[in-house]
């Protein structure tokens, strides 16, 4: 597989030679294939949003380079040619229904790819076709985005990214405060994405059931350094570390554990309601079989 | 954005960061009265030193009251120019059509130059040294009196310190939404001024939206806490008149002094 992303000791520091200085990100190197759905985890203040603004060129590292899609992107990096590249990196900030100001819903999500160069026909089409993604009616086109409810501003602030087409998705924490069907339905959307239109996706989130249920590759932050990056069975098997990173463990874990104090063995934690459940069916299984 | 001045204060524990934030402000209100009844070489180095002084009591590197100085540098310029060209008596030193230069101009001309820098020292002092909250704290001790013609001197300070805790939020949000706003292809900061113009509003939108909510949320919290503006409200910090405000105010009357008696001279 190519590499969508590759980041070389990375660093960022903010309000360089101040007294506030403040490495937000340090000596990062890591690589993200073309393809992969990445989750970014680590408690609050480890770097991610700062990570992935880099990826967008949003920032640029104080020092170290990245290569995102060919391009790369060094502290000497003027802003000129930016523009270009940051079409291919669609990016969804967290509470991303701020940033809607337009008089019509199809307006604001023509306003992505009209930036960028398309005809009105283009981003008309494009937006038509985004809003399909995202789930939202024909009907609402005209409406202006403040009369909607926070769950469908949402949507309309995803599809303006995703009528730019861009070939990676950033999903900063795009389900906080959404209730639970909402938050399948994007989760979903993001899974959606990835399988069928090859995205790369990368998202950011505190929800450890959506890193194993969705996520192929797991990137852990702390302190601005990725300590840990692997697939989601080798990030979740050492307790104690999580714990000291200040993460959870997924609520199939969890329940597990539970089931082991009450003198349920398992061989490995199952990260998923499925493994569970293979897992339990199997023990009930074998204890039918005994009686 | 990092000359912004709500954004300046830095922690310290020197003698001018522990003075109590009312006294500060008044003492800064009399140094710029002061400033001007200052009218000569005498005056303006006394003042001088006693600004440079206060610099070193803050114990804040000067590069910070040097950056102070850089967003107002050309009104500076212009003013001293002007002094410089258009005022009259002395010895001619140089003429051309309404234009004339005279040893008097020139020093008036500095003089100008000295009081400019003299009064951006001293508001630099009071806010590099005194938290925001702190300021209206101050001046809502300082407006105290008012209240017997019945100005609303609490609301006063209560709105000003609501406006002054939310610049710091804005700000955030600025940013994010000027973020989101480049990320979806927007280029702030070049092109024609109605390009610019024109980009402005995708972040303004949002920006003032953000901000209504903002405040029709804090009201609603404040009511259902119970807030009212007609109780009597204790504060959860005191500034109060310390030793070292008397011995401050002290040095700044002396000094004041000196300044009418050299004006004689």
């Amino acid at each position: 597989m190519d590499k969508a992303i590759s980041l070389k000791n990375v660093t960022h520091t903010y309000q360089a030679n101040t007294p506030f200085a403040q490495n937000a990100l340090d000596n990062v190197t890591l690589n993200i294939e073309k393809g992969e759905f990445t989750a970014i985890i680590g408690h609050t203040g480890s770097g991610k949003s700062t990570l992935v603004q880099h990826i967008n060129a949003l920032l640029k590292p104080t020092t170290g380079s990245l290569n995102v899609l060919g391009k790369v992107i060094t502290p000497t990096t003027t802003n000129k040619n930016l523009k270009a590249f940051r079409k291919q990196v669609g990016m969804v900030f967290q509470f991303p229904e701020k940033q809607l100001f337009e008089e019509t819903v199809i307006k604001d999500i023509m306003f992505g790819p009209k930036n960028y160069g398309a005809t009105d026909e283009q981003a008309r089409h494009s937006a038509e076709h985004a809003m399909k993604l995202v789930g939202l009616d024909h009907s609402l086109s005209n409406k202006s985005p403040f009369d909607l409810s926070g769950g469908q501003m949402r949507r309309v602030a995803i599809a303006g990214v995703l009528a730019m087409d861009p070939e990676i998705l950033i999903l900063d924490e795009p389900t906080a405060g959404l209730d639970p069907r909402g938050h399948n339905e994007i989760m979903d959307l993001a899974k959606y994405l990835n399988q069928q239109q090859h995205m790369t996706i990368i998202l950011i989130t505190h929800q450890m059931d959506d890193v194993v249920n969705y996520a192929t590759n797991v990137v852990v932050m702390d302190q601005g350094q990725a300590v840990k990056i692997g697939p989601p069975d080798t990030i979740f098997t050492d307790l104690d570390w999580l714990r000291k990173m200040q993460l959870d463990l997924p609520s199939s874990a969890e329940f597990a554990r539970k089931l082991e104090s009450a003198g349920i063995a398992f061989d490995q934690l199952p990260l998923t309601v499925n493994q569970l459940v293979d897992r339990v069916a199997q023990l009930v299984g074998k204890k039918a079989a005994h009686e | 954005m990092s000359n912004f001045i709500f954004g300046r204060y830095l922690p310290g524990h020197s003698w001018i960061h522990r003075m109590s934030p009312q006294s500060k402000l008044l003492l800064s209100f009399y140094f710029v009265i002061v400033i001007f009844f200052a009218n000569n070489g005498y005056s303006y180095g006394l003042l001088s030193a006693l600004i440079v002084f206060v610099i070193l009591m803050s114990g804040v590197s000067i590069a910070y009251f040097l950056k102070g100085i850089r967003p107002l540098i050309w009104l500076i310029v212009f003013t001293v120019l002007l002094q410089v060209l258009f005022s009259s008596g002395g010895h001619v030193l140089w003429h051309f059509g309404p234009f004339s230069i005279t040893d008097q101009s020139l020093i008036n001309g500095g003089f100008i130059f000295i009081r400019f820098l003299l009064i951006i020292m001293i508001s630099t002092v009071l806010t590099l040294t005194t938290t925001p909250l702190a300021i209206a704290d101050g001046v809502q001790t300082v407006l105290k009196p008012l209240k017997k013609v019945k100005f609303p001197v609490d609301t006063l300070a209560l709105m000003l310190s609501i406006a002054l805790r939310f610049v710091p939020t804005l700000m955030d949000e600025m940013e994010t939404i000027l973020n989101a706003q480049r990320a979806r292809g927007v280029d702030f900061g070049s092109g024609s001024l109605k390009h610019r113009v024109k980009a402005a509003v995708p972040l303004l939108v949002p920006l003032f939206t953000g901000a209504i909510n903002h405040a029709e949320n804090l009201s609603t919290a404040m009511e259902a806490r119970g807030f009212s503006d007609s109780e009597h409200r204790t504060k959860y910090r005191l500034y109060k008149w310390q030793f070292r405000d008397t011995i401050s105010w002290i040095v700044f009357l002396l000094v004041g002094g000196l300044v009418l008696v050299f004006r004689k001279y």
